[in-house]
Formats: C-alpha cells, structure tokens, sequence
C-alpha cells in the first residue's frame, strides 16, 4: 500500500524530532550522522513523489555510500561530511526547472 | 555451527530483504536469550516481538538508531518491579541492563547461525515505545534488535586486541 506525502514527511519529522531528544545523550558523531540521514530520507521522499534531479540523486548516493563510516573510523567520516560539503558546490548553479 | 565462527562473523545489519521471519524461527532465538546468564537468576527479562509492518514503521519513528526496513524486531524488556525485588537496587540498576545485554548477544548470535542478520540498537526513545508496545510501568525497552535476511553485510570493522592484561594492570608502553 502506498503511503501519502504527509505519511512520509510525518514518518522523517519522528526520525528527526526522536533524534534531537536523543542526542542530548548520544555520541556527538551521531547528530552529524542523523543530519546526513535525514537529507537522505528526504531525498527519497522527494524522488517517491516524482521530484528528481541529477544533484539530488548524486547526494543520496553520496551519502548512502560514506553514511556508515560513522561506525568506523571518525577521521574518515570526518573527510566523508567535508567531501560532501565540496560536493555540493557545483551544483548550486544548477537551478531545477 | 561453530560459536566461534558465529562471534567473529555476525556483523551489525541495517539493509534486509523484505523476507519475513517465521515465528518458529522468533521463539528460536528468543529461547537463545533465556539461556543466557542472569545475574541472581533473576531471569526479569521480557521480550515483545514485532512482526506487523505498521506495528515496526511505527516503533521505527521513534527509533532513530533503527535502519533499514527489518521484517522483524525484539524488544528486550526489562520488569523493573521484579528486578527490585529479585535483586534490590543492584538488580534493578545493573544486573537487569547487562541480562538484557546478555540475553541480546545470545538473540544475535543465534540469528547468526540461522542465516539472519541483526542489529543492536539503544539510539530509540524508551517511554515512547514503552506507550507504543503498551508496555505497563514497570516493564521498560532495555534494546531493540533488528532480525531479517541480510540485503548487505557491513565489513567487519577494526577491532583493538591490545586490551588484555594478565595478573595487574599496568600502562603500555
């Protein structure tokens, strides 16, 4: 059954709100990692109801590719989060029609 | 199935496949947990299985440490109010944390050598699942575990072996 547009912000808003709540009492790599999830979610939310573009496909699977590195290594993750950021730059002229 | 093989090899899963876990598979793994060591033998430890997918998406929203989409989750409980009376305070505090631990390690592994994946999470919102599972008061979400036929199988991270000291300790050098 597929679910509405409202079902699925309403389902990222708990992730969201339930994350901030928690952090308070979490390892500090945690929040960057739910940032980055969350823009995830986001993106697949948007690509589910037909919004899609280059740059927001290339994000989400930038972030599905480096997200769990969170778990391994901190410096690594730490270059992954900057090589996002970068990653971003060029693609700020592209406006979507 | 070696039990080396299965401490060594099970990893943290959070992609599966939409394949659902029986129930006689469930009440497999649950019986693994009751094996496991409880501090005075106290054994307060309670489990609810979820396998509706409305019933996950749900515990799912309040669980941010919970990826992936698990056709089945266990929640390890813990009965407070026996915990206090089987081991006062130190019962209620601490056995009854590490029993879940434990009965949670025994869960995993044996999913392990059922061909399952898992995952151990605490990044969840205890109160807040204690109302969505209708758990009384007393009964409290100690640690979820995500169960399902693994989509993707994380590499095994680094793992520090110079933790160990005979006899005392003493710095390294």
């Amino acid at each position: 059954m597929s679910r509405s547009m409202e079902t699925k912000a309403f389902e990222l808003i708990c992730y969201m709100v339930t994350s901030a709540c928690n952090l308070l009492n979490e390892n500090r790599l945690y929040g960057p990692f739910r940032l980055v999830d969350a823009a995830q979610r986001l993106i697949i939310i948007l690509e589910e109801e037909g919004i899609e573009s280059p740059r927001l496909q290339e994000m989400r699977e930038r972030i599905a590719a480096g997200k769990y590195s969170v778990m391994d290594d901190e410096a690594l993750f730490t270059d992954y989060l900057q090589d996002l950021v970068v990653a971003l730059v060029p693609f700020m002229d592209q406006e979507s029609e | 199935m070696e039990v080396m093989q299965a401490i060594l090899e099970r990893r943290s899963v959070r992609s599966y496949r939409p394949e659902p876990v029986s129930d006689e598979v469930l009440l497999r793994l649950i019986e693994a947990g009751v094996w496991a060591p409880s501090g005075g033998n106290a054994q307060t430890w309670r489990f609810v299985v979820i396998t509706d997918p409305a019933s996950i998406r749900r515990v799912k929203m309040l669980s941010p440490g919970l990826l992936g989409n698990p056709p089945a989750v266990i929640a390890v409980c813990q009965d407070l109010s026996e915990a206090e009376r089987r081991g006062a305070s130190l019962g209620k505090e601490m056995l009854s944390v590490m029993d879940s631990a434990m009965a949670a390690q025994n869960i995993m592994l044996a999913a392990f050598a059922e061909g399952l994946g898992s995952c151990v999470v605490r990044s969840f919102h205890p109160d807040g699942v204690r109302r969505l599972l209708k758990l009384p008061a007393n009964i409290v979400p100690n640690l979820l575990i995500s169960i399902g036929v693994p989509d993707s199988i994380p590499r095994p991270p680094k793992r520090n072996l110079d933790v160990t000291w005979f006899q005392e300790y003493t710095e390294h050098e």
